[in-house]
């Protein structure tokens, strides 16, 4: 873009000084103008995409060919030999497996929750604007403030959750060993479901009220018009919930939050049930110092984050309507 | 509202109905703050009652000056400074940067805007967790770790999601606005800072909270790229309650968690009207 500018500025300060600006304004047309601002705009994010992200994901992608492990001076090229070896590594099978079942579960049951919070609070009640915002709080407590209070609510001696389990009779659990960590882990995203709740919340406003009374009219049942009627309309947005919410649980850092050893070395100690594939990176890098076979996992993970919403694009291609036009509803 | 007028029926059902509908909202909203409300009960209990099994539901003496004893154990203040630092950095100029990359996007036309725009996108998918380890190796080799510089660059870069919100704010202000100000000869960085950018108080202000509260609630970042007595409360928090034997005081870490989670619900909570309101006027709701 800068490389057809340069003839044009070296064109007006080269040709004619005496013709002075007035004659070279209208090759510098306010069209051009208006390009090069847009460029001047535009350069903070180019610039800082380049260098900060580009940048990193490139150094990432050499680094994975090697044996650096940040300290030795000793590495070497190992072409694919990272790869290979990760591919015949159980644990990034088995990690990985285990953010699977994690996203497709956590996602699919916070959108549920957020969705059905929404339509409750987007009823005529007393002090709906305290519930919306009690329900929303939660999703912007800090992620380490959560941990820390998930920690303590499902502590196996002193917690709350063993504590109502007990008033039932019922035996104390290992909340946050194995295999119940995963379903604490599970209730950490539901827990900031409000989130989903505000975006759904204006999704629900935005829906044309004559939608939902002629559907009355003709004798739908509210269930029947939320399926056919809602559920269509609020479709980009919860495409777009689902989209950041698998990206939100792929790097999901809540497993080390929840350790009781939150340090690099406590990564290795954490309960299987919650050590997703983040964790194995984390450990890789943190605890062993491979960062050539910690980046060849980070690219991995990428392609496969590509690869899965790719699918989820393709998979709702059909069902996600954008029938309301957005310039229209101005 | 409207949807009372929806409803001619009114009547014995109606009530149960809605008794049902509050009780079941009661229910959820309690539910919602309940590990909130346990982590300030737990921050207010001695050691033992916190150890004890099977639960000790209420303190027998509300101990207050576990509050005094979080702030003492470590350098509390310290830490809620840095915090306080680079979050303040990191939010004014990524408010800043990326009020000015949205009004390019949103007013300005050149060849390979919709291309950009689509990478700018595209980008809000791609994974923090992934450049961040990398970006850790290269900020070391600039000599960048146990500085805020990153915080400063990441901050003049700007951030897709707050680039997003401008662009839908300034894309929908009317055009006359540049208009008079071009045929008077100003130019567009003038247009920016004198018309567009005190017009857009709203997104401004949501944008800073929203910079504000990531910075804030970042674990992993400071992390890495900090080292002990620079980093954040986030950090401090999670990982230095521990007494000079080496074990870990929870109720102190309670209290103290309390400490650090409340400056953001305050500010979420007097933000809270002006944010909707900003995010609601982007047309991004």
């Amino acid at each position: 873009m800068t490389v057809d500018q340069i003839p044009s500025v070296v064109d007006r300060r080269g040709s004619a000084p005496a013709a002075g600006s007035a004659a070279s304004r209208p090759r510098t047309s306010i069209a051009t103008r208006r390009h090069r601002a847009f460029y001047m705009f535009a350069s903070p994010w180019i610039i800082g995409f380049a260098l900060l992200t580009i940048a990193p994901m490139a150094y990432a992608l050499w680094l994975s060919f090697t044996t650096f492990d940040g300290i030795s001076p000793r590495w070497h090229y190992v072409g694919f030999g990272n790869y290979r070896e990760l591919f015949s590594d159980a644990q990034t099978w088995k990690s990985l497996g285990r953010t699977g079942l994690f996203a497709i579960t956590s996602v699919p049951l916070s959108i549920i929750a957020g969705l059905g919070l929404a339509v409750l609070v987007n009823r005529p009640l007393k002090a709906r604007g305290l519930f919306r915002t009690l329900l929303y709080l939660p999703a912007v407590v800090p992620p380490v403030g959560a941990g820390i209070a998930f920690k303590q609510l499902f502590d196996q001696n002193s917690g709350a959750a063993n504590g109502v389990l007990n008033l039932f009779g019922i035996d104390a659990l290992g909340w946050l060993a194995d295999p119940y960590a995963r379903y604490v882990l599970i209730m950490t995203v539901l827990w900031t479901a409000g989130n989903i709740m505000i975006i759904s919340l204006a999704g629900l406003q935005d829906i044309p009220r004559e939608f939902l009374e002629a559907a009355r009219i003709d004798g739908a049942s509210a269930w029947r018009s939320f399926r056919s009627i809602t559920v269509p309309l609020l479709s980009p947005v919860l495409l777009f919930q689902t989209v950041t919410g698998v990206i939100a649980s792929v790097q999901t850092i809540m497993p080390l939050l929840l350790a009781p050893d939150p340090t690099p070395a406590g990564i290795t100690a954490l309960p299987q049930s919650t050590y997703l594939y983040m964790m194995h990176v984390f450990a890789e890098y943190f605890a062993f110092g491979r960062y050539g076979y910690a980046s060849a996992l980070l690219w991995v993970l990428f392609v496969l984050i590509l690869v899965a919403t790719g699918l989820i694009f393709k998979a709702t291609s059909g069902v996600v309507f954008y029938n309301v036009d957005p310039e229209a509803k101005k | 509202m409207t949807a009372t007028s929806l409803t001619p029926r009114r009547g014995p059902r109606l009530r149960v109905n809605r008794l049902v509908l509050y009780t079941v909202l009661v229910a959820i909203t309690g539910l919602f703050l309940g590990p909130f409300g346990w982590l300030v009960i737990s921050g207010l209990k001695t050691p033992a009652e916190l150890a004890a099994s099977p639960v000790h539901w209420l303190p027998d003496h509300v101990q207050w000056h576990n509050i005094a004893d979080a702030f003492n154990l470590i350098d509390f203040l310290g830490y809620a400074r840095n915090s306080l630092i680079i979050a303040l950095i990191y939010a004014t100029l990524v408010t800043l940067s990326s009020a000015w990359v949205g009004f390019g996007f949103a007013r300005l036309e050149a060849p390979g805007r919709k291309t950009l725009f689509g990478i700018l996108l595209g980008s809000m998918m791609l994974p923090q967790m992934i450049t961040l380890l990398p970006t850790y190796l290269i900020f070391a080799k600039l000599g960048m770790v146990d500085t805020y510089w990153p915080w400063v660059l990441w901050g003049l870069s700007s951030a897709p999601y707050l680039v997003f919100l401008f662009r839908q704010f300034f894309a929908g202000l009317p055009r006359e606005l540049e208009e008079a100000a071009i045929v008077d000869g100003c130019g567009y960085s003038g247009i920016f800072w004198r018309i567009f950018l005190p017009q857009s108080w709203p997104v401004l202000s949501a944008s800073f909270v929203i910079a504000f509260t990531w910075t804030w609630g970042d674990y992993i970042a400071p992390q890495l790229l900090l080292s002990t007595d620079r980093t954040t409360l986030a950090v401090a928090v999670m990982s230095t309650y521990v007494t000079s034997a080496g074990t870990p005081v929870t109720n102190l870490q309670a209290a103290a968690s309390v400490m650090y989670v409340v400056p953001i619900l305050l500010i979420f909570l007097v933000a809270q009207r002006g944010f909707v309101a900003g995010m609601s006027t982007t047309g991004l709701k």
